[in-house]
């Protein structure tokens, strides 16, 4: 058995060159190899959500891909969504001001699942934000501020892309 | 937990054409498994109920990853994510109800990854996809190193969890017949959750209307979770032909596709239970579908 294969991984805009097996998870190399411990471990089994990143802009879950089958793709986790440090992204900002983050646990999956989803549907209706995130648990806020931060989220960035 | 969260090792090949592909999976015969989106076969690893010696990797395959418009219909490629599929205008202009189970699957992080041929390819009787694609007549293309050949889609799958291709073949597409007129289709399930579970019980029906006679003229039915396999009812089918579009006519055809399945008693649901949803969820897909069919013929609407 070959154990070790060379593979480079774009994450957050930069560009990292591994030497990993290839039966580790991307859940496993984001946190294990580069620390990237914002991506959260929980059921690894592609129940909960906690483990989502954004893969060439798209929600998965990292606990169920292979971390060698994400070369060439470019990996967004939180540590990589605002654009500056202090900064935060409408997104997380809606969130903290809806009071739909409590123990954060979910946050980061849930955050990043409304960014993919916000960046193909602007003006979401509250039955799509629900859909749309269907598939990440919480245990805390009983979602319903969860659903009110990514429609302020749309309105924020609604607000922002209008033209004056 | 009763199983390890890590995979267990493997030897990963990453094939880029079919013919690659075709090749390792010839000659790691016996010890590699096909590795589509992996949305299951990553949780089938990680509680060792398999543990493959090689993995083939097949997302890089990009010919695999296709919808395209044919002379008879249409063509999707095995490695196509539901997500492609729920948002595929061709897909919904031609078979708008794949569209919609396409949607209900999992989440959205789900049918970012999982593929249609994985779905078709683990043959689980609680995928939805086999039962809307067996009323279509749909036909799986199956390719080795020694040719390709074709499988009507109703007998690919042979057991719980086994389907007829060989060891060394490969589900690169799945072929659906173009649309009679005046037809339409539709899958209902149940499922608890109404997200990121499974189908307790779904029921695919496909009605085409008899114009000028103003009657049902043929019908399909196909059942998830109501025995080993995706099952057609066609007792039922046949009750429908040439009736009219009544109660009586989907009470009897409900019937009739309840005796056909054998669905069994799970922690999910008692076998009365489910006997129970194939009589309603048939006469109420076939209800939409049927008046979906005859809509489309008053008004000329093929």
């Amino acid at each position: 058995m070959k154990h070790l294969s060379p593979v480079s991984l774009k994450v957050n805009g930069e560009l990292y060159e591994l030497s990993i097996p290839p039966w580790r998870t991307l859940l496993e190399v984001l946190r294990e190899d580069l620390s990237l411990t914002g991506t959260k471990r929980s059921c690894q089994e592609g129940q909960c959500g906690a483990c989502t990143v954004l893969l060439d802009g798209r929600a998965i879950y990292s606990c169920l891909f292979l971390a060698v089958e994400a070369e060439g793709k470019e990996i967004l986790t939180i540590e990589g969504l605002a654009r500056s440090a202090g900064a935060l992204d409408p997104i997380q900002k809606a969130f903290v001001e809806t009071g739909a983050v409590q123990c954060g646990f979910c946050t980061p999956g849930l955050v990043l699942a409304a960014k993919s989803f916000l960046d193909e549907n602007p003006a979401p209706s509250e039955e799509e934000v629900r859909r749309a995130t269907v598939g990440h648990l919480c245990r805390c806020t009983g979602y319903f501020q969860i659903f009110e931060a990514v429609l302020a989220a749309a309105r924020e960035r609604a607000g922002k892309s209008a033209p004056a | 937990m009763g199983y390890l969260r890590r995979l267990p090792r493997f030897d990963y090949l990453a094939p880029h054409t079919v013919d690659e592909a075709c090749s390792a999976l010839a000659e790691r015969r016996g010890d590699a498994r096909l590795f589509a989106g992996g949305t299951d076969l990553v949780l089938q690893m990680k509680r060792r109920e398999i543990t493959p010696r090689a993995i083939i990797g097949l997302k890089g395959v990009a010919s695999m990853s296709c919808i395209r418009a044919q002379a008879g219909g249409l063509a999707i490629g095995a490695m196509t994510t539901f997500r492609a599929i729920e948002s595929s205008p061709l897909i919904r202009e031609k078979h708008d109800f794949l569209c919609e189970t396409a949607a209900a699957i999992g989440s959205p992080e789900i049918r970012a990854v999982a593929t249609i041929g994985g779905n078709l390819s683990g043959a689980l009787p609680c995928a939805d996809f086999p039962a809307p694609l067996m009323t279509l007549g749909a036909i799986v293309k199956l390719r080795s190193v020694r040719g390709e050949r074709a499988l009507a889609l109703e007998d690919f799958f042979m057991e719980f969890a086994k389907t007829a291709a060989a060891p060394d073949e490969i589900l690169t597409e799945i072929e659906i017949p173009s649309r009679p007129g005046f037809s339409a289709g539709a899958y209902l399930k149940f499922h608890d959750r109404h997200a990121m579970d499974m189908t307790t019980t779904g029921v695919a029906a496909f009605v085409t209307w008899d114009r000028e006679k103003r009657l049902i003229g043929d019908a399909r039915i196909a059942l998830s979770v109501s025995g080993p396999v995706p099952l057609r009812v066609k007792n039922a089918e046949a009750a429908l032909r040439g009736q009219t579009f009544t109660e009586k006519a989907l009470e009897e055809a409900a019937l009739l596709a309840c005796q056909e399945a054998q669905p069994r008693a799970s922690w999910r649901a008692r076998r009365e239970f489910r006997e129970e949803l194939i009589n309603v969820l048939t006469k109420r897909a076939l209800r939409q579908a049927g008046e979906k069919a005859r809509a489309a013929a008053e008004k000329g609407n093929a």
